[in-house]
């Protein structure tokens, strides 16, 4: 009992990990230099673990936005890494649960576009709302987000770190700046994934789009 | 309680005592402290406070140099120029480095490195344990003078800020220690290259300017509220409207980067 923990302090130790926020699949990221001047030999590489092999099994493809290793976590408290929805199509939209102007009006949306996708494609796609507030959304507070939206088992509803949600914003080009009075001012974009996650379609603004975004999604489909 | 567990505490106290001195005298090498201090934000809300309180923390005494980014993307190959994801850096990511891991003569070791994105910057900063500063942390540090704090009063500094706006960029970059370092011992704010941050993509700025008085309200929720209060900083606009302009994966001849740290 005390040799794993002490193993696991060890490995941590030598990881030279400053305790991530989200653990799960940090493994890839790239690890602090050992030593800044470890300079001209060839370090052999670190073996990697387990979870870093899975992700670097999966090799995605040149545009797919699962190259980022970010991690988030849904309104169960699973971790959920973003290559894990790989194989489906994807709705996705960046939010905040306490917003009173736009985010609803969005999801209102995603839930049209869920409506009119043919049936196959309805059941396999997926519709992922991933929060801004990084304090209030807490994952008991999506759970309830939920409820009130009435969102079925195809939506995933997750929350992250600010690197984490910072990075998938800088992937999907979405700009988002907390406010002082604890609001976030964001661009309103749906953004559709095909099965690799590769960016397909964007729907800009507030209006219309929902026909285009089917259109969009179903054209996506392989052959 | 006996004497001795009496005993034991004092020395932990003592020796937690002694290890927060020491962590608060050991600087991190090439790190210089930014006292806490107010930002001033150029654009702000009409809900926003006038001055942003910002933390004090450490940066980087000089940006990240060509020397620095060798050393990350030799222990990091998916970082080279000819292995990186085009997801996380457009087509002209290190194109004057004459290989993968050579600089080369336009690219010397001292001199900051250009042409990487901010996811890579990003990815430099975390193997280095460090990360990128936000806007108003880099912008407090950015806003010292050479000899005071309050850099709007240093009248050297404003000149020779403005003759480097003026100039166009240099096909090699000056090395980095050539910077005069400002109050609080950073140098290169300004007069080198320009610096990502973080936070870049809070800029909420669409299309052309005409089209951007009032920011489309359907585009951005919150926008309306966007604007700019005070307009006499005209190099804080051109920061600004610099990160507005750029996409993650962006990459230019004349933008940098520096890291950032917490104080222990």
């Amino acid at each position: 009992m005390k040799t794993t923990a002490l193993f696991l302090l060890l490995a941590t130790l030598a990881l030279g990990a400053e305790a991530p926020a989200t653990p799960a699949a940090d493994c890839c990221k790239e690890k602090p230099a050992a030593k800044k001047d470890a300079c001209c030999e060839e370090k052999p590489a670190p073996k990697p673990d387990a979870c870093c092999a899975a992700m670097e099994a999966a090799t995605f493809s040149k545009g797919s936005i699962y190259q980022s290793e970010v991690t988030f976590t849904d309104d169960t408290g699973k971790t959920v890494a973003l290559g894990s929805l790989r194989g489906r199509p994807v709705v996705l939209d960046l939010f905040f649960a306490s917003c009173g102007y736009a985010c609803p009006l969005t999801v209102t949306d995603m839930l049209a576009i869920q409506e009119r996708l043919p049936a196959e494609l309805r059941s396999q796609a997926v519709f992922v709302l991933v929060s801004f507030d990084t304090v209030r959304d807490t994952t008991e507070v999506l759970a309830k987000y939920r409820a009130q939206r009435g969102l079925d088992g195809q939506w995933i509803v997750l929350r992250g770190g600010d690197d984490a949600v910072r990075e998938l914003a800088a992937l999907l080009g979405v700009k988002y700046k907390l406010e002082a009075d604890g609001m976030f001012s964001h661009s309103n974009v749906i953004t559709l994934l095909n099965r690799e996650g590769e960016i397909v379609h964007q729907r800009q603004g507030l209006k219309g789009g929902i026909d285009e975004a089917v259109t969009a999604l179903t054209a996506a489909r392989p052959e | 309680m006996t004497t001795s567990s009496l005993l034991r505490l004092g020395a932990l106290a003592l020796g937690l005592m002694a290890g927060a001195v020491l962590s608060g005298s050991a600087l991190p090498a090439g790190m210089v402290v930014i006292p806490a201090g107010t930002y001033a934000p150029l654009l702000r809300t009409t809900k926003d406070a006038a001055q942003v309180p910002v933390a004090a923390f450490l940066l980087d005494e000089l940006p990240v140099t060509n020397a620095d980014f060798l050393a990350f993307v030799t222990a990091n190959p998916k970082w080279r120029r000819s292995q990186v994801s085009g997801l996380f850096a457009d087509s002209s990511y290190l194109e004057h480095w004459t290989g993968d891991l050579e600089p080369g003569a336009k690219a010397p070791p001292g001199a900051p490195v250009v042409r990487v994105s901010w996811f890579a910057a990003r990815a430099y900063a975390r193997w280095a344990g460090k990360r990128l500063p936000v806007t108003a942390e880099w912008e407090l540090a950015a806003g010292a003078g050479y000899t005071q704090a309050d850099g709007r009063a240093d009248e050297a500094l404003k000149r020779d800020l403005y003759a480097w706006l003026a100039r166009p960029v240099p096909a090699v970059l000056a090395d980095a220690t050539t910077a005069r370092p400002n109050f609080h011992g950073a140098r290169g704010l300004h007069g080198l290259v320009w610096e990502w941050v973080d936070d870049f993509n809070t800029a909420m700025v669409t299309g052309e300017s005409r089209g951007d008085t009032g920011l489309e309200r359907d585009l951005f929720c919150g926008a309306g509220a966007v604007g700019a209060k005070d307009t006499t900083d005209y190099a804080a606009f051109m920061r600004g409207a610099l990160r507005s302009s750029l996409q993650a994966k962006n990459t230019t001849t004349a933008l940098g980067f520096r890291c950032a740290r917490n104080l222990p």
